[in-house]
């Protein structure tokens, strides 16, 4: 801190810090507390209270009609007060009825169905599965332009894939809704070829499979993981291939001795945004899908927000993402042995 | 794709390898990116084929025949016009917040010698390794306990938590390679800490700050899942068309697909223009 204000003066430490301070608490740190508040607590639901309060009310008018009738001075004093006691017991179950209690607890967590819950293993088993091929697909592309094209042809190349990254995503993903529609690019081959008929209606409706989410969810975000591991392997000095190479290493001891052990931090990164990105998607499966076939978990978590209006639950199903992601990513440093710094640079 | 995939890593390497006659791992391996690259191209040239075609549906297959009239239908639309103008705002409004919450972060974390440095920075740059719709959930549930509804403005919070750690990634690797000699000398000079500010950091920082402004544009204009969840009863041009796949599909989506294809190109190309000229210069110095 004494650093900070050597530097820059006490008054813009003082705004530095604020900023910070505000972005930390209100912008990441309390929102994220909130979420988690807000999926520990279910209202209490206390259908009966309604029919309780009418009957105290009637309880009530009778005891009043009995007061009115009660000529004994010490059975007018007992009935007055069961009278204050009931109307202090309906002041309270009324402001119970407008106020319910919240329940603390871990309901929401043991509450997801078994339906849900196999949606949910799916979103991650699909996203896993996204990140593995993504990795084998992206590591020789990365590997190729980086130390093996001439600097002309990797710049070339860079730009080829930066279009389509800058590109939105959900115009991306829509491309592949008209390639796999049931009249689409694919559809329409098949048929060219004789194998389905458009008037009998025998296409191959590939928008009802998960496959289908599943070759949007690599095609959107596949390039997340070639820049990380292009970058890093791109500082890799050629010597070291050389040398590899000149010592009778074979290609594949080259790279698992050499490149690999260099290009950690990018493979890492690159593993962690491509898996974090598809399971977290709400885009991908939203426009596969089009709300027509299956549900993936995002698209659940939306549902609870915005169509059941089940706020707890919906925070609940969040924050088990958050966790998975946590999960994940700490593996990944554990794995890859690379530390907070590597993984955000 | 996975067998693809295994060519192509069996092959890479062995591209190093000089081998006699014909490079074989060499053709291997241009085939293999050459149809990397027709995968990444070829969906988005049926998108944008599919907006010249006069058929209602979007498609390339039931060909029509040649039209511009879902251009003129687009230019027709109010929500997807106003849309793309609450876009500019939310972008502006991202630009707004998420630079000086950027350079604050960059400014403690490079001088701040202390051991909670590393969980401040973990912190900060935890909302980049978060889905999106998560940040838009935990903005939404946050701002709700102060009736503040979803909306143009909890939008601009939810997506500047997290662009805001892009652009503070940007201050940071900019600062470490600043000479802090410069502002030793000028302080010993008796230059204020104001002065020194203004002449000497903000103007080293100008050109990362003008980069950290367009990727903020840029990822605000083009978020979706942090954004669906925050921007309740209003929209942007995104969610506008996240909106629109529900509802029968119409040509005028491919060709809002066709200008961004477009824009991006132009800029694409002239950003590497410009960026060889500028090499070429500094090599003729």
């Amino acid at each position: 801190m004494r650093d900070l204000v050597r530097s820059y003066g006490k008054t813009l430490t003082t705004i530095f810090v604020a900023l910070v301070c505000f972005w930390v608490l209100i912008m990441i740190v309390l929102p994220q507390a909130f979420m988690i508040e807000q999926s520990l607590w279910t209202m209490q639901r206390d259908s009966a209270l309604g029919v309780k309060i009418d009957r105290a009310y009637a309880d009530l008018a009778t005891m009043n009609y009995d007061l009115g009738n009660a000529r004994d001075e010490s059975a007018k004093t007992a009935l007055q007060a069961k009278i204050d006691a009931l109307q202090a017991g309906i002041s309270d179950m009324e402001q119970r009825e407008t106020k319910p209690h919240k329940i603390y607890g871990l309901q929401n967590y043991t509450a997801m169905s078994g339906l849900h819950f196999r949606i949910f293993v799916k979103s991650i088993v699909y996203a896993l599965a996204v990140t593995v091929l993504a990795l084998l697909v992206c590591y020789p592309l990365a590997f190729t332009i980086a130390k093996l094209a001439t600097p002309q042809r990797a710049a070339l190349l860079l730009l080829g894939l930066v279009i389509p990254y800058a590109i939105n995503e959900l115009l991306r993903v829509y491309a592949w809704l008209m390639i796999l529609d049931y009249q689409g690019v694919i559809n329409s081959a098949l048929e060219a070829l004789g194998l389905v008929s458009f008037q009998d209606k025998t296409w191959v409706p590939f928008l009802e499979y998960s496959g289908s989410v599943f070759v949007a969810l690599i095609y959107a975000y596949v390039l997340f993981m070639v820049f990380p591991i292009y970058n890093t392997v791109e500082t890799l000095d050629k010597n070291q291939l050389e040398a590899a190479e000149d010592l009778g290493g074979s290609i594949w001891r080259t790279h698992w001795r050499v490149v690999i052990p260099h290009a950690k931090p990018g493979i890492a990164v690159g593993c962690i945004m491509t898996f974090m990105l598809s399971v977290g998607s709400y885009s991908v499966p939203q426009i596969m899908t089009r709300g027509k076939s299956g549900d993936w978990f995002s698209q659940l978590i939306y549902r609870q927000f915005f169509e059941t209006q089940s706020w707890n639950l919906g925070a609940a199903y969040a924050f088990s993402l958050v966790l998975v992601c946590l999960v994940f990513i700490l593996l990944m440093m554990k794995l890859f042995g690379v530390g907070i710094r590597d993984i955000a640079k | 794709m996975s067998t693809q995939a295994a060519g192509g890593i069996a092959v890479a390497p062995g591209a190093a390898a000089q081998s006699r006659g014909i490079d074989w791992s060499n053709v291997v391996l241009n085939a293999y990116i050459l149809l990397f690259f027709v995968y990444l191209f070829a969906p988005l040239l049926v998108m944008s084929l599919a907006a010249f075609n006069a058929y209602d549906y979007p498609s390339v297959t039931q060909w029509r025949g040649w039209t511009l009239k879902w251009f003129d239908a687009l230019a027709g639309d109010q929500r997807m016009i106003q849309g793309l103008l609450n876009s500019l705002v939310v972008a502006l409004g991202v630009i707004g917040i998420s630079l000086p919450l950027g350079l604050s972060g960059a400014f403690v974390l490079t001088r701040l010698q202390s051991r909670a440095n590393t969980l401040l920075y973990a912190v900060l740059v935890s909302p980049l390794l978060m889905p999106g719709i998560i940040l838009g959930i935990s903005t939404l549930i946050f701002w709700k306990r102060f009736d503040v509804p979803g909306g143009l403005f909890l939008t601009v919070l939810a997506q500047a938590s997290f662009i805001a750690s892009y652009s503070m990634l940007l201050f940071m690797a900019r600062l470490q390679r600043q000479d802090r000699d410069l502002e030793e000398a000028a302080q010993d000079l008796g230059a204020s800490s104001l002065l020194l500010f203004r002449r000497i950091t903000l103007p080293f920082l100008a050109p990362t700050i003008a980069t950290a402004a367009v990727i903020a544009f840029l990822q605000s204009i083009e978020n979706y899942n942090t954004t669906v969840f925050a921007i309740g009863g209003d929209w942007t041009l995104v969610t506008e068309i996240g909106s629109r796949f529900r509802f029968g599909l119409s040509p005028e989506i491919n060709v809002i697909g066709v200008i961004f294809v477009a824009i991006t190109i132009v800029a694409a190309t002239l950003y590497v223009l410009f960026r060889k000229r500028e090499l070429m210069a500094a090599r003729a110095r």
